[in-house]
């Protein structure tokens, strides 16, 4: 019930934006029937388009699923850039110098690029429990500090001179993830790390405990959670996932090594994506394949109509706030009828 | 020296728009966006008119609008707020990438002899003393009124009606609603003002000390300022004096950059230094408190 709610005000959000960018697209002499027709050419139509939706969907749903994890704990990682950039940085140097061939060789590379992202997220765990550092201001300035850091070591140490831009070297051939019928295998692996979160959070003791967290820490703690503990844990689960998304960029992307700008805003679509998604796994993950499919359909709106494919950042900023908005204004107006209408209730039975 | 005050600007303008926010209780994250969006349409006004005037005019209707928006969801519409600040931010940073497309049929950056900047001041009696008037004089005039500006606003927050009120707002809406203030109506002014000084500290940014625009060229300086208030609980003076320690760390950026340290380095002092600070002041707190 409360998910199908989410969905159903969702939906409403999503068709008013749709209304709103329409009138944006007119304003520009575009017209937006054009405009969402190349969208939905791009986006959805043919198994083509499909699998590029798919594709672009796949680091979406681990950021996003990264960032619901965090906050439906009462932890406020907004590090989900950083933890990408350093897990893809890590994943392009593993690609081109790891010696362990083939299939056990990608294993290996996507566990310690996680890893690496986990332990940049929990660096800003440690700091908030030792040093009482607020790690809403810590996770945001290690994401420009991960940023220049990575890109300083795709500049100097590991540049391929050949590029005509800071970038690694590509990784070795036999590590690229192959596509099936059009789909990265990264996108499976995506959509298997969601069944993972979704066991680990719902059937787990340590999940049960970071929900606990999340709903009422004073409660959680007397219950004997050792709750700052967890908040490490947390910081470093949700990292984990970030630094695998940027992995899974890098092996199963189009570029296969690590290039100035490749994080891209796949991070701060996550923490989006967890807010609309009403920071449930399952939710996230489905507004993670619409964000997918808003990307990959951007292209067709670029190509066909020569609308800036930038346009597709000011819709999704546009869906954000209306879905959102929807959904507090209906809960709001819900409760003020359902008070009023126990009150007049209260005030009958007494007569 | 002289660069720290230049470097110190955007952010100071920025966290004291914050300050109004801060006191009122409002989760304000959307200076980032703010900033840019003053960038751009400060840059806009000023090609479009040839007059720096035009572009702080625009750079500041844009800001006013913009906090409209801010308030239309987080206040009417009970949207919360921190993903109404990054809504916008998002809105911002693809706005203005669409709209340099769109407008200029340029990406990354726009530079345009057509654009104005910001005038400078030659203060009278200041251009008499040797080194003071080094460092202190010839600044584009927003240097000068964002030092004002912290100075009035110690006065306003805490010795006036208003600055009364707007603590109230943000310490208790219900009783101050029950005297007869109107709490949304307080929140409101809050974030137009905020709205209004982070446009003007990002047209600094792009009529100031350069004049050209590009794109997410506020880089990060919202999420500065909004450390910053933190920091100091949103003391104006505490403010003034830590965006001063910044723009110091800025400029001694600019100056390592001549000793051969690559820049991407030096770049990241700003946000070390940010965590190192509030690293100081987290231990030296919890030090008290033993």
């Amino acid at each position: 019930m409360k998910s199908l709610n989410k969905i159903l005000t969702g939906i409403i959000g999503i068709a008013l934006s749709f209304l709103a960018a329409a009138v944006l697209i007119k304003l520009q002499g575009n017209s937006p029937i054009d405009a969402y027709r190349a969208l939905f050419n791009y986006g959805l139509a043919s198994w083509f388009s499909l699998s590029s939706t798919l594709n672009n969907a796949t680091p979406l749903i681990l950021t996003g699923m990264a960032a619901a994890i965090a906050f439906s704990s009462n932890v406020v990682n907004l590090g989900e850039p950083g933890q990408l950039i350093v897990g893809a940085l890590t994943a392009a140097l593993l690609g081109y110098y790891l010696p362990i061939p083939g299939i056990l060789g990608i294993f290996v590379i996507l566990i310690i690029s996680g890893i690496v992202g986990g332990l940049y997220g929990g660096l800003a765990g440690v700091l908030k429990k030792y040093y009482k550092m607020d790690e809403f201001i810590t996770t945001l300035m290690l994401n420009f500090i991960a940023d220049y850091l990575t890109l300083y070591l795709a500049t100097y140490p590991f540049l391929d001179e050949k590029s005509y831009v800071p970038a690694t070297h590509m990784i070795k051939r036999e590590f690229f993830l192959p596509t099936i019928n059009g789909i990265n295998i990264s996108f499976f692996i995506a959509i298997f790390m969601v069944f993972v979160s979704f066991f680990v959070v719902t059937y787990l003791k340590k999940g049960y405990e970071w929900r606990m967290m999340g709903h009422n820490y004073d409660f959680s703690k007397i219950g004997g959670c050792k709750n700052e503990e967890n908040l490490i844990w947390v910081m470093f689960y949700t990292g984990f996932l970030s630094g695998l998304a940027g992995a899974l960029l890098i092996l199963g992307g189009t570029q296969h090594r690590f290039i100035k700008g490749i994080g891209a805003n796949y991070g701060w679509d996550g923490v989006m994506l967890a807010i609309v998604g009403g920071n449930g796994v399952v939710e996230t993950s489905v507004f993670a394949i619409f964000f997918g499919f808003l990307k990959a359909g951007g292209i067709g709106m670029e190509f066909e109509v020569s609308i800036p494919s930038e346009f597709t950042m000011v819709l999704q900023a546009i869906i954000v706030l209306l879905v959102v908005a929807t959904r507090s204004t209906i809960s709001y107006y819900s409760d003020k009828i359902k008070a009023s209408l126990k009150a007049k209730r209260v005030v009958k039975s007494s007569d | 020296m002289r660069d720290s005050f230049s470097s110190a600007t955007p952010i100071l303008l920025a966290a004291l728009g914050g300050t109004f926010t801060y006191y009122a209780n409002v989760f304000n994250i959307a200076m980032e966006g703010m900033m840019l969006i003053g960038a751009f349409f400060g840059v806009l006004g000023s090609y479009l008119f040839q007059s720096w005037a035009m572009g702080m005019l625009f750079a500041v209707i844009s800001g006013a609008v913009v906090a409209l928006i801010f308030s239309a969801f987080a206040l009417s519409l009970k949207t919360d707020e921190f993903l109404t600040g990054i809504g916008i931010n998002m809105l911002a940073l693809g706005g203005t990438t669409y709209l340099l497309r769109n407008i200029f049929d340029v990406k990354g950056a726009f530079i345009s002899p057509r654009i104005e900047s910001l005038p400078t001041w030659d203060i009278p009696i200041l251009n008499q003393i040797p080194i003071l008037s080094q460092i202190l004089n010839n600044h584009p005039f927003i240097v000068y009124v964002a030092i004002l500006l912290a100075l009035l606003l110690e006065v306003i927050i805490f010795h006036t009606k208003f600055g009364l009120r707007l603590r109230a707002t943000g310490e208790d809406p219900e009783t101050t609603r029950s005297l007869g203030i109107n709490p949304n109506k307080m929140k409101f002014t809050s974030i137009l003002l905020s709205g209004i000084l982070s446009s003007m500290a990002g047209t600094y940014l792009s009529l100031g000390y350069v004049t050209l625009f590009s794109e997410n060229m506020s880089n990060g300086r919202g999420w500065i300022s909004l450390a910053i208030i933190i920091l100091v609980k949103g003391r104006p003076l505490g403010i003034l004096l830590m965006s001063l320690l910044f723009g110091f760390f800025e400029s001694v950026t600019f100056t390592l950059q001549n000793f051969n340290i690559p820049p991407q380095i030096t770049s990241m002092l700003p946000y070390v230094i940010t965590l190192v600070v509030l690293f100081l002041y987290s231990s030296s707190k919890s030090k008290e408190e033993k």
